[in-house]
């Protein structure tokens, strides 16, 4: 009895390891691989939606070689080009000395701001994580206005050492899948300088990003802008952008309509003085091309 | 009794048929891309394969996030835009070596079987060198692969950047596989 029970085992034992062995040779090898983290990559295509920040750095020593445009319309009815009467520009360079962090700076010209800042990347969004998992990335700006003679300027215009602000961003991002991602940046804005005492010197503002991806290349993207604490002398307007990302092997080029004219991150979200319609000189037309330079190249071992 | 002991050994012998499998875990595959515009190299030195002498089987798998450029743009368009690894994240090959001889030291060989990356399977014979240093294998060769067999949309404007044909090179060097 007890060596008939032992035989049905060994055969059991028997159709066991031969199925084993008729086993998809690619199922088995597709089991080996080990169980590392992977990060998700291209939450969005630039270090910019197209006005603000991303969650987005670069990867070591890789140099940013951009030049924004911003193109509007004079009220003026002796307006005679398409959306090419005026033209603000900002010149900048942003560089990666580690994959993690970044620095920046710009010139702009048609308000004279020069712009600087710093960017740390804290948290990498896991892929597959059965946990909500975020990117999170740390921003700090600094500004400084070269114009004494802006009508009705906020900024004191007898020192200029006041001419100052300085933005503070935490940009918490997610890919939902391989085309939706959304952003969303608690802002604080910090200005030194008042002329009118009614208005706020420190700022908050909420800002909300998204991009869908609907191709290889391009994808549709924008932004909003909302303050919770807007300046009390001038009207200003929540800063709204859609526009569309497309890329060309180290070539971006970011084409947007948007009320906003200037670029400082500060200056754009409290200072906007436009709405967002389609009347001079409200609408702007945007064309942000980002070129990128590998100072770094990997070794192929 | 006897029976048993035929089972035993039938049982033994198709346990032992697994010391005929040998793994690969750092297995190294590289691809260039070779036009007058830029030239495109990358390498991916975590690939996994089977072979099994017996069957004359050979298998291999890699995901695609494992290849190494040396720009670090290049990686992110190949994985984002081309090869869309977040829907494809690996490519396979299974195939058969033909005329195998597991006792000689050096052969060239022909390997017939199927190739799948960005979800598509093409049947493809690939010319490798098969090599057995004191039964430690190890194969080796190159291949050219054609884009458009594999549905890899390459936009008109970036047209010149990338070769339509991709030559490969692997290296697979084979350890006892055990479960």
């Amino acid at each position: 009895m007890k060596t008939k029970i032992y035989k049905k085992l060994m055969i059991g034992l028997c159709f066991l390891s031969t199925s084993l062995n008729a086993q998809d040779l690619l199922d088995k090898l597709n089991a080996e691989f080990p169980d590392k983290a992977v990060y998700e990559i291209a939450t969005f295509k630039t270090t910019r939606i197209a006005l603000g920040q991303s969650v987005e750095t670069r990867k070591k020593g890789a140099l940013e070689i951009t030049l924004y445009n911003r193109y509007w319309d004079t009220p003026n009815p002796e307006s005679q080009r398409f959306l090419a009467d005026k033209v603000s520009t900002r010149f900048g360079l942003d560089y990666a000395i580690t994959n993690n962090f970044t620095f920046g700076a710009g010139y702009t010209t048609f308000d004279k701001i020069t712009d600087g800042y710093v960017k740390y990347r804290l948290l990498k969004q896991l892929k597959n994580s059965k946990k909500p998992s975020f990117s999170i990335t740390l921003f700090q700006g600094i500004s400084h206005r070269k114009l004494n003679d802006i009508p009705n300027s906020i900024y004191d215009p007898t020192t200029s050492s006041d001419k100052y602000s300085f933005t503070s961003q935490v940009l918490i991002a997610h890919k939902f899948n391989t085309n939706l991602s959304l952003q969303i940046a608690p802002t604080f804005i910090h200005r030194s300088s008042n002329v009118v005492n009614e208005d706020p010197n420190n700022h908050f503002a909420i800002g909300f990003g998204g991009r869908h991806k609907i191709g290889g290349h391009t994808s549709i993207v924008s932004e909003y802008y909302y303050v919770a604490n807007p300046l009390k002398s001038i009207e200003t307007y929540n800063v709204f952008m859609v526009g569309i990302n497309w890329e060309v092997s180290d070539l971006m080029l970011q084409f947007h309509i948007t009320n906003a004219r200037n670029y400082a991150e500060d200056t754009f979200i409290t200072q906007t003085v436009d709405n967002f319609n389609f009347k001079n000189p409200n609408l702007h037309f945007g064309v942000n091309a980002t070129f990128i330079l590998h100072t770094n190249k990997n070794k192929l071992k | 009794m006897n029976k048993t002991l035929l089972l035993l050994l039938f049982f033994l012998g198709s346990f032992a048929a697994k010391e005929n499998q040998f793994i690969a875990r750092q297995g190294q595959i590289s691809f260039f891309s070779y036009t007058s515009v830029e030239n495109i190299e990358a390498k991916n030195n975590q690939v996994l394969s089977f072979l099994d002498i017996d069957k004359k089987e050979i298998a291999i798998s890699m995901l695609m996030r494992a290849f190494v450029f040396k720009k670090d743009l290049m990686y992110e368009h190949f994985n984002e835009s081309y090869i869309e690894s977040d829907i494809f994240p690996k490519a396979s090959f299974l195939g058969k070596i033909i005329d195998f001889n597991p006792l000689e030291e050096e052969q060239t060989k022909m390997v017939f079987g199927k190739l799948t990356i960005h979800g598509i399977s093409k049947e493809v014979e690939i010319k490798s060198t098969i090599k057995n240093t004191n039964g430690n294998y190890s194969i080796s060769g190159d291949f050219e692969v054609m884009v458009k067999d594999f549905d890899i949309k390459i936009p008109p404007v970036l047209a010149s950047n990338i070769a339509k044909s991709i030559s490969i090179k692997f290296n697979f060097k084979y350890q006892p596989y055990e479960d």
